[in-house]
């Protein structure tokens, strides 16, 4: 039962090497007709934070900390995640679309396709995660134990991203409508995954309705992940303390791998045919 | 002498839906009567030895194209067996080039697409370069490239990574003669090394001094297969005999051939009761412990 997924993992290791290559040509080829060239990778991504900072961490909520840390890094330590996955399951999603032109004259696999696109954009992951950890801080919070899980978040990350990057970009080629719902899905979780406010105050204020609201929102995948940063940059739990939360990532992830490889396998001869 | 390529009973149907949720439902298996089909190739046999060079000609819309996509493999046949012995490299003009990176970077990237490794590349850069002659050129963003020249770029690049098999669509109508004989001395060179080479094109003269053999296509059929001069020349006439025609019948003969080709969809596939069932308990094998940890995390903490 897990041919396919097996030869889809298979497909991606088997050409690391040339993921990495064509993502650096990526990256090339979408910055060198910009005077600023690959500084917009930082500069794009900066001045949204400063805007979310203005507006959010001095504005509109006045600075209140939440769980005793100050706003503006709170949100920080979700907004970094949300800067790679938001543009990673867009693209990612239309990757197939887009250069199936291209790479069906030759003997590529295009399973690679959405891998390159996400890896293509963690240059400018490491610099915001760079960004993050200077603020961080600034706002005298130091290094812990706690930190390290960042490995451990930023692998599930990767691990999700193109297991939904594959199934998103097979249906994508299939039925455009699927983008279109997508970037309106994207922009909708931004807010419920929850990046702007945290979900303890359903909690707070509803009591037990309010936690099966939160459970709901937690449905999200993508709420694992960016909780995850949130807890290892400031420290707040481990990993392994929701052991629950934990399998249902995974199995999830692997739901998505498995239905995506077979879908993809079973359509990418005829993608061209769909164009 | 080899068999390089074999094409038995191809046929090759696009599918016509009347509206666009037809699609949807047909792309889900729900509903497969009632639309119809255009069949670009109708039961192509041809067989195909080393070292052969292969002319395709015939008129817009007989199906040349659709052979060289199902020969490069981009295009997958609706039935009927493909045989491809080695790999095939299509050239059409300004075939997959980034328009944003330079000459340099894009002789890389596809390079690199065609699996060759940094030294190789490095190695067949200069020949490319060399080849493709278009000075400092090659180190400008291919977007601000003449059409002659990215076709040169793109056909250096193609000739260089080693295929078994070349498909030239028509990428030679845009060089100027120069270029044409550069080319045509390099295929000359693939021939000797018993190559098998296709050539895709309507210029009758160009073909007659290169291909040996010479398949013609007429609206998705193969009408001869030959000797290229004898082909050729039926050909020839035939256009002669067409064009001398009145507006009037042309447009009828070609009214005639073109309903042949439509035909109501008839789908083949057979619905394996056994393999149908085991994926269904894959899936639901897949779904039931991503429906369990849901409810479980659903009712944490309550």
């Amino acid at each position: 039962m897990l041919k396919s997924v097996r030869q889809v993992i298979r497909e991606q290791i088997d050409n690391k090497e040339l993921i990495i290559r064509m993502a650096a040509f990526e990256l090339k080829g979408s910055y060198q007709i910009h005077y600023l060239g690959s500084f917009w990778q930082f500069l794009n991504p900066a001045i949204q934070i400063g805007i979310y900072w203005f507006v959010f961490g001095l504005g509109i909520r006045g600075g209140a900390p939440i769980d005793g840390t100050p706003f503006f890094l709170w949100l920080l330590a979700g907004l970094v995640p949300w800067f790679f996955i938001a543009p990673s399951i867009i693209q990612g999603a239309n990757s197939v679309h887009q250069k199936i032109g291209i790479v069906s004259k030759m003997n590529f696999p295009i399973s690679l396709l959405p891998t390159i696109r996400i890896v293509s954009s963690t240059p400018q992951f490491i610099v915001m995660l760079i960004i993050l950890f200077l603020v961080s801080f600034i706002y005298g919070i130091t290094p812990s134990l706690y930190t390290l899980q960042i490995i451990y978040y930023t692998f599930a990350m990767y691990v999700f991203l193109i297991a939904f990057a594959l199934i998103a970009s097979t249906i994508s080629t299939l039925v455009r409508d699927f983008q279109l719902l997508l970037q309106s899905m994207m922009r909708m979780l931004f807010y419920l995954t929850p990046i702007l406010w945290s979900t303890d105050l359903i909690v707070k204020k509803l009591g037990d309705f309010g936690r099966l609201l939160e459970n709901i929102l937690r449905l999200n995948p993508l709420y694992y992940i960016v909780q995850g940063f949130r807890d290892s940059v400031l420290g707040k739990a481990w990993f392994f303390e929701d052991l629950i939360y934990m399998g249902y990532f995974w199995i999830v992830t692997f739901a998505l791998l498995y239905f995506g490889s077979v879908l993809h396998l079973k359509f990418r001869k005829d993608f061209m045919d769909y164009l | 002498m080899n068999k390089k390529v074999g094409l038995k009973n191809v046929t090759k149907t696009f599918d016509l839906y009347a509206k666009n949720s037809d699609k949807i439902l047909n792309l889900l298996s729900i509903k497969k009567d009632g639309n119809k089909q255009f069949m670009a190739l109708r039961d192509i046999n041809f067989k195909v030895y080393e070292g052969e060079t292969i002319g395709i000609i015939g008129l817009n819309g007989s199906g040349k194209s659709t052979v060289s996509n199902i020969l490069a493999g981009v295009l997958q046949p609706s039935g009927g067996e493909v045989y491809i012995d080695g790999v095939s490299s299509l050239i059409a003009i300004s075939a997959g080039l980034n328009n944003n990176l330079t000459g340099l970077d894009n002789i890389e990237l596809k390079c690199i697409m065609h699996g060759l490794s940094k030294e190789e590349v490095e190695k067949v850069k200069p020949d490319i370069i060399d080849f493709a002659d278009i000075g400092d050129y090659i180190h400008q963003p291919v977007k601000d490239y003449s059409s002659g020249m990215r076709s040169r770029l793109g056909f250096a690049i193609s000739v260089h990574t080693d295929p078994d098999i070349l498909i030239i669509d028509e990428a030679l109508s845009v060089g100027d003669s120069t270029f044409t004989q550069k080319c045509l001395l390099k295929m000359d060179e693939f021939k000797k090394q018993g190559k098998t080479i296709f050539f895709i094109s309507h210029s009758a003269s160009q073909m007659k001094s290169f291909c040996e053999k010479v398949i013609w296509m007429h609206y998705g059929q193969i009408k001869e297969f030959g000797n290229a001069d004898g082909v050729l020349k039926n050909y020839t006439e035939f256009t002669k005999w067409f064009n001398a025609l009145p507006e009037a019948g042309k447009k009828k003969y070609k009214a005639e051939m073109f309903g042949e080709q439509i035909r109501e969809m008839q789908h083949h596939k057979k619905q394996r009761g056994g393999n149908f069932v085991s994926k269904m308990v894959k899936g639901t094998l897949v779904v039931v412990p991503v429906v369990i940890m849901g409810i479980l995390l659903l009712t944490n903490g309550l």
